[in-house]
């Protein structure tokens, strides 16, 4: 055994039995700051010994004699603290309230009329187990309790800053963490995933590491783009401790932390974990993609056949020909077809637009033979050039026009309105007969496209020679009369679009794996400032501590990481994930700073309980519903929500949990409320995600709400193609976060703009006039049905007689819209009690 | 001074945790209660956090000592006003014009060009003589009333990160912007109007769009309110489909709902704000379409700010400048007004002159010379300036290069302008210096950070006092840096 593994097998040892390893002088090159350091030993201790870096204890639950009968452990934590201050635990809420909170708060749903029925008259001793369980095992409670996931990891499915350009492919990662939840997967493997899901079958986990901004404005000024590298490392290091450990590791970027015993070195160490991790797409691996091999097969056969009838049947283009020989212009794709020709350069010039800059998404070159291949690409080394290229765009690049990739997202647009060329000049010079171009071939884009041009070839430089132009073309919108030729190219256009679509690599916004850069501290986190190189290693001060060679792989470097937080001995993955869940479920965390478990946190109001909570999790095999089980039936959760004046003189913040706390409901499950009760809501799950604002094509997005609203939008909201910084026009005021930076805890403001949005949204009085729709069929013309069914959906109870009687008058005077959108502003539709 | 910390940490968690004991029991609003001036933490800075009135959180409040403004009109050109062929003048530059630039660095798009003297002549203003180019003719001619800082530096040199740091001091997206700290700290002395207002451009939203006027963690409530005088609030109005019977008679019944509630929920002080919020959306919709209301407004004032120009942009600015002094004078606490929009084109929707300056300033100048002058005039003759603070910033400043194979400027942060006018600063005053070639900031260098220390100043708040507590962090607009730029005080 070597010293060093020697030591390091100490440190393990160590580490396990759960003292703190001191970590100056551990990792080699630290600078130790022996100046400042040197007086402040008990301070350092102080930073080591703090409550939450310390091992869980395993406490029995005291036994409690006050007030209400404990129904479980935590109950019996609860009371004795509450005996403590002679505060009395709240009475049991009634079943109609219990079966409310339950439902919003496992699946963030309404209850239907007939549920409640259901509840109240099942009279078996453990009906509200029984329910509990359903509930848990509800597809639902996963959409429920991923939103919560995502606001800690700050997802969100654009890139942040200017460009904030949308990311189509980031929905997996949603939806992996929605069936994550519903699987009840163990939470150190729910890590693990999350880090390193690449080795581990889980592709889309990844998604965690990338769910943060990326700045896609590029520049040769080497300190941007060092300055841009190091924010994406942070965003990953700080959400990574903060979301697992509860620590505010970002604050070590530029000098120690302040009040945790983490170093900057640390800092770097944990930035190297991340060091092989870029932003971007990657192919995910798929059960069907053997399956969708075979198809693309096929699909090629019968295209080339296909290809074959149309090369008979299709004119060619005859340049100063009569217009109307060819078909108008499309924006999808063209076809070019000529007498064969030795070209070594080809030209398409650009005279006329429908609007703005002309944009190409791909300029493919057919050779004249048997089975034509595109030589365009730049694959084979032909090579571009053009008139000029729109500025500081990141998804219109010349490098784009022949890179055999579709679509507006990879395509090519010209510096000047209404004209431009692009060139390309082949390798060696080929026997040619078509050529085909589009403006975006995946069809979202109308605008740009090329309605007047010029196609020319040339064997030597400059030797043109005019092969299509678009003066025989018929003009832009002329439908082509139905013919033999135009079903050969209707079909040809669908199977085409068939072989995208299987052809086409899964792929996902989950993150690029490259080797690993070498990590440096850096000076006052200055990036130009690098000083000793720092390698991959865990925290010095906790759990089990392990550095890895500067060489480690990248996959290996996760893994290690995300091993090393897993670990049941690591001192604060388990306390902080169950005191998310606590969290969520009354109102506050024990630790009311739920991703700072450091000393300038919060100290939790219940640590006994805290840990009791952490060790079931870890001796349930890690599994989260075990613990929402324990939280839900326990009788803490399942008081009533009342006042009380001696309560409250003592504790009004009720942190010791003497009621219930009632609250607002969020942003999401309230939409998704309006939209159960209305009866439109679409409960289909995953995929794509639904958006909120009017499609644009400008190079920086930019973000227009809808107006109005179809069955496509009708969906829960966490299937919201969620953009960061642009929060929804009607719900975003709910203090719905915007996935700029983590939210662990969500704000609760009540402000006159919600009160706006609630009365006057287009979304608001659609859903008022389709719920009075539904009155109507449900209850007949009645008012006083109206009233009662009105009721009963929206709050699940019968009106009062006076409340009745309003209703009626009302919805005779105005119609039930009125009375509709009175419900949806109410109070009591917006409160969990 | 470790063990210090520790201490006084140790004693802040104490001092919250009684605070969260005896708060009134409303969730977050009612946690960033006050951590008051208390002598036992006086040693450092103890951390100041208002108290919040759930029911009112938009209420006055005192600052934390006598404030020489009580309100900010930030007026914000977005994509980065050129410095040099604006307020900062450079003899050498004009002098060696075409001339290469010594180690000319390589800047956000690439290489330089020669040296490039400003495309507008420069002539002395005002009684103060101030040199200021004849691109914004009207602006010059109130060079007594401004305050120049050129000596100010950005942190980024890209357009997203930059306009972040100026509006809310981080680089990142998601922090609280200054018109947020300033609400959270102050409340407003209107009530039927938001407290922070924000106003884009005729042609759109600046580039970092609502980040700009975010409230970050802090809660909603202190968040900018986005209209102009193109686009009202958001669902201001009641929907035309519901009539003026109707909707009252809906209210009614709402409010009997929402009592009744209350009354089963006695004490519950967040459902009285909720009814509060009602009432206060009613005022809103009454007050907020009559400030947009310029009818009242005389021709000849409307002239002034060029309300009735041929250029539509040019005139939908206008209006948005007399909105906004509208703003001021109805007690608005903060308002920025934007000038310029996100990226359409380079130099197209904004200030960012890349490649064919002359012709792009030619554009964007006379869109905001005449009518921020006469929004700033109008201040002054209404008596608003002696209480108002105006703060004319852009995100960084421009190269005194052309770009290699262009007629425009790179991006610069090294070193640009920005000008204060109003409560509090000096008149006529210039503050600070760029090198000979108006490159880097050379003489009495500025952050983000002093320039935001410098705001809260004047308003009577201490910049490394007021704080949110935020996951474990006592957050401020100034992080941990910045100081009050006590020379251009008045």
């Amino acid at each position: 055994m070597t010293l060093a593994s020697l030591r390091l097998a100490l440190l393990l040892f160590v580490g396990s039995i759960g003292l703190f390893v001191l970590h100056s002088g551990v990792v080699a090159g630290q600078d130790k700051k022996t100046d400042a350091r040197g007086a402040v030993d008990d301070t350092e201790d102080a930073k080591k010994s703090h409550w939450s870096f310390r091992p869980l204890i395993r406490t029995e639950p005291p036994e409690a004699v006050n007030g209400v009968k404990a129904r479980n452990a935590i109950d019996r934590f609860i009371l004795a603290r509450l005996e403590k201050d002679k505060l009395h635990a709240s009475p049991e809420a009634d079943r109609r309230i219990l079966l409310r909170r339950l439902k919003f708060d496992l699946l963030g749903l309404p209850s239907t009329p007939q549920e409640i029925e259901a509840f109240l008259s099942d009279a078996r001793p453990d009906a509200y187990e029984k329910l509990v369980e359903s509930l848990l095992a509800s597809p639902h409670y996963g959409e429920r309790w991923a939103r919560h996931w995502l606001d800690v990891v700050r997802f969100a499915e654009s890139d942040g800053f200017e460009t904030n350009l949308h990311r189509p492919n980031a929905w997996p990662y949603r939806d992996y963490v929605i069936g994550a939840f519903n699987s009840d997967k163990p939470y150190d493997r729910f890590i693990l995933e999350q880090l390193a899901g690449d080795k581990l079958g889980a592709d889309e986990a990844t998604g965690f590491l990338v769910g943060g901004p990326y700045d896609r404005v590029k520049s040769p000024e080497i300190g941007l783009t060092l300055q841009q590298r190091t924010d994406e490392l942070h965003d990953m290091v700080s959400t990574t401790s903060s979301v697992f450990l509860g620590l505010t590791i970002g604050c070590a970027r530029c000098h120690d932390h302040k009040f945790d015993p983490v170093s900057q070195v640390d800092y770097y160490a944990i930035s190297a974990m991340f060091a092989g991790v870029q932003h971007g797409e990657r192919p995910v691996n798929d059960a069907h993609a053997a399956d969708r091999r075979t198809k693309a097969a096929k699909l090629k056969t019968e295209l080339a056949a296909l290809d074959r009838a149309i090369a008979k049947a299709e004119p060619l283009a005859e340049p100063g020909g009569p217009a109307g020989r060819r078909a108008p212009v499309s924006t999808t794709e063209n076809t070019e077809r000529f007498t064969p020709v030795r070209a070594k350069f080809v030209r398409f010039t650009i005279l006329a637009t429908n609007n703005l800059e002309p944009c190409l998404d791909e300029l493919e070159i057919f050779t004249a033979e048997a089975e034509p291949r595109n030589v365009a690409l730049a694959s084979l080394g032909t090579k571009a050039s053009s008139s000029g290229d729109y500025p500081g765009a990141v998804i219109h690049k010349l490098e784009h026009i022949n890179d055999g990739r579709y679509g507006n997202g990879r395509s090519w647009i010209s510096n000047e309105m209404g004209k431009g060329w692009v060139q390309l000049e082949l390798p060696q010079p080929q026997e040619i007969d078509r050529i085909i171009w589009g403006r975006d071939r995946e069809g979202k884009f109308a605008d740009r496209l090329a309605l007047k041009y010029r196609i020319e070839v040339a064997l030597e430089s400059g030797m043109w020679r005019v092969v299509a132009t678009s003066e025989d073309r018929a003009l832009p919108g002329t439908k082509l009369p139905d013919s033999p030729l135009s079903r050969l190219l209707n079909r040809r256009a669908e199977l085409a679009r068939d072989l995208r679509e299987v052809t086409q690599p899964a792929v996902a916004y989950i993150g690029k794996f490259t080797p690993p850069e070498p990590t440096h501290r850096l000076h006052r986190g200055d990036p130009m400032a690098k000083r000793e190189k720092v390698k991959p290693a865990s925290l010095a001060s906790f759990g089990r501590r392990f550095e890895l060679p500067e060489a480690a792989a990248d996959q290996e470097r996760r893994l290690a990481l995300g091993k090393w937080i897993a670990d049941p001995k690591n001192p604060l993955t388990a306390r902080v994930i169950v005191n998310r869940l606590w969290q969520h479920h009354l109102g506050a965390g024990i630790v009311d700073t739920p991703s700072d478990f450091g000393l300038n946190g919060s100290q939790p109001t219940h640590p006994e309980l805290l840990d009791w909570l952490a060790m079931e999790l870890i001796d349930n095999g890690w599994r989260l519903k075990h613990i929402h089980r324990l939280i839900v039936t326990s009788a803490t959760y399942r008081q009533a929500a009342t006042g009380n004046a001696k309560a409250e003189a003592v504790d009004a913040g009720n942190r010791l949990w003497w009621r219930y706390p009632a609250r607002r409901l969020e942003a999401e499950p309230l939409r998704d409320a309006i939209l159960f009760v209305s009866g439109k809501l679409d409960l289909r799950m995953g995929g794509p995600g639904f958006d909120l604002f009017e499609p644009n094509a400008n190079y920086v997005k930019v973000y227009t709400p809808k107006k109005a609203f179809g069955p496509q939008e009708w969906r829960r909201m966490i299937y919201q193609s969620k953009p960061r910084m642009q929060l929804d026009d009607t719900f975003g005021a709910f203090d719905c976060p915007d996935g700029g930076q983590i939210t662990p805890k969500r704000n609760r403001s009540t402000t006159p703009l919600q009160a706006l949005n609630l009365l006057n949204s287009p979304f608001m009085l659609q859903q008022a006039e389709f719920f009075a729709e539904r009155l109507k069929k449900e209850a007949g013309s009645e008012p006083k049905d109206q009233a009662r069914l009105g009721f009963l959906l929206a709050f699940g109870r019968e009106p009062t007689l006076q409340e009745r009687a309003a209703a009626v008058a009302l919805i005779r005077e105005h119609g039930a819209v009125i009375f509709c959108r009175a419900l949806f502003n109410a109070s009591e539709f917006l409160y969990v009690s | 001074m470790s063990r210090e910390l520790s201490t006084f940490g140790s004693r802040l968690l104490d001092r919250r945790d009684f605070l969260n004991y005896s708060a009134t029991g409303l969730g977050s609003l009612a946690l960033a209660t006050l951590l008051s001036e208390d002598k036992l933490l006086a040693g450092g800075a103890a951390p100041i956090r208002p108290t919040l009135r759930p029911e009112a959180p938009l209420a006055a409040r005192p600052p934390h000592f006598a404030a020489k403004a009580n309100r900010v009109l930030m007026i914000f050109c977005s994509g980065a006003v050129s410095h040099v062929d604006t307020f900062d003048y450079k003899p050498e530059l004009v002098r060696r014009d075409g001339q290469a630039m010594p180690e000319a660095p390589i800047t956000f798009q690439g290489e330089q060009g020669n040296l490039a003297q400003p495309r507008w002549r420069f002539r002395p203003r005002g009684r103060c003589g101030k040199m200021v180019s004849e691109l914004l003719p009207h602006l010059a001619e109130l060079a007594d009333e401004m305050c120049f800082i050129h000596s100010m530096t950005a942190r980024s040199n890209t357009h997203g990160p930059a306009e972040n740091q100026m509006s809310t001091g981080f680089t990142l997206d998601g922090f609280p912007s200054a018109g947020a700290w300033v609400s959270y700290a102050l409340g407003s002395e209107c009530s039927d109007l938001p407290a922070f207002v924000a106003m884009p451009d005729p042609r759109g939203v600046p580039q970092v769009g609502p980040n700009n006027w975010g409230s970050g963690f802090l809660p909603a409530v202190f968040q900018g309110t986005a209209f102009s005088a193109q686009r009202p609030i958001p669902h201001l109005a009641r929907p035309g489909a519901i009539g003026n019977d109707a909707e009252r008679a809906g209210r009614d019944f709402l409010r009997l709902l929402n009592e009744q509630h209350l009354a089963r929920h006695p004490g519950d002080t967040e459902l009285s704000a909720r009814i509060a919020s009602y009432e206060l959306a009613g005022r809103l919709q009454t007050a907020a379409s009559a400030v947009a209301d310029l009818s009242s407004e005389p021709a000849a004032l409307l002239d002034r700010y060029g309300a009735n120009d041929a250029n539509r942009i040019k005139s939908g600015f206008a209006r948005n400048c007399i909105l906004a002094r509208r703003l001021v004078e109805r007690g608005v606490r903060f308002v920025q007004l934007f000038n310029g929009s996100y990226a359409m084109g380079e130099g197209v929707g904004n200030w960012d002159g890349h490649r064919t300056i002359v012709a792009d300033y030619n554009r964007h100048g006379p869109i905001l010379d005449q009518p921020c002058a006469a929004l700033l005039r109008d201040l002054k003759d209404r008596g608003l300036l002696n209480e108002t603070l105006v703060v004319w910033v852009t995100e960084f400043g421009r190269m005194p290069t052309f770009q290699r194979g262009a007629q425009g400027r790179d991006h610069n942060p090294h070193g640009f302008t920005v000008w204060l006018a109003g409560a509090g600063v000096k008149k006529g005053f210039s503050y600070g210096a760029t090198d000979e070639f108006g490159h880097r900031a050379a003489d009495d260098r500025c952050t983000v950070y002093d320039l935001h220390a410098t705001i809260l100043y004047l308003l009577g708040l201490q910049h490394e006092r007021l704080s949110f507590y935020h996951n474990g962090i006592e957050r401020r607009l100034t992080d941990v840096h910045g100081r009050v730029i006590e020379d251009i005080l008045s």
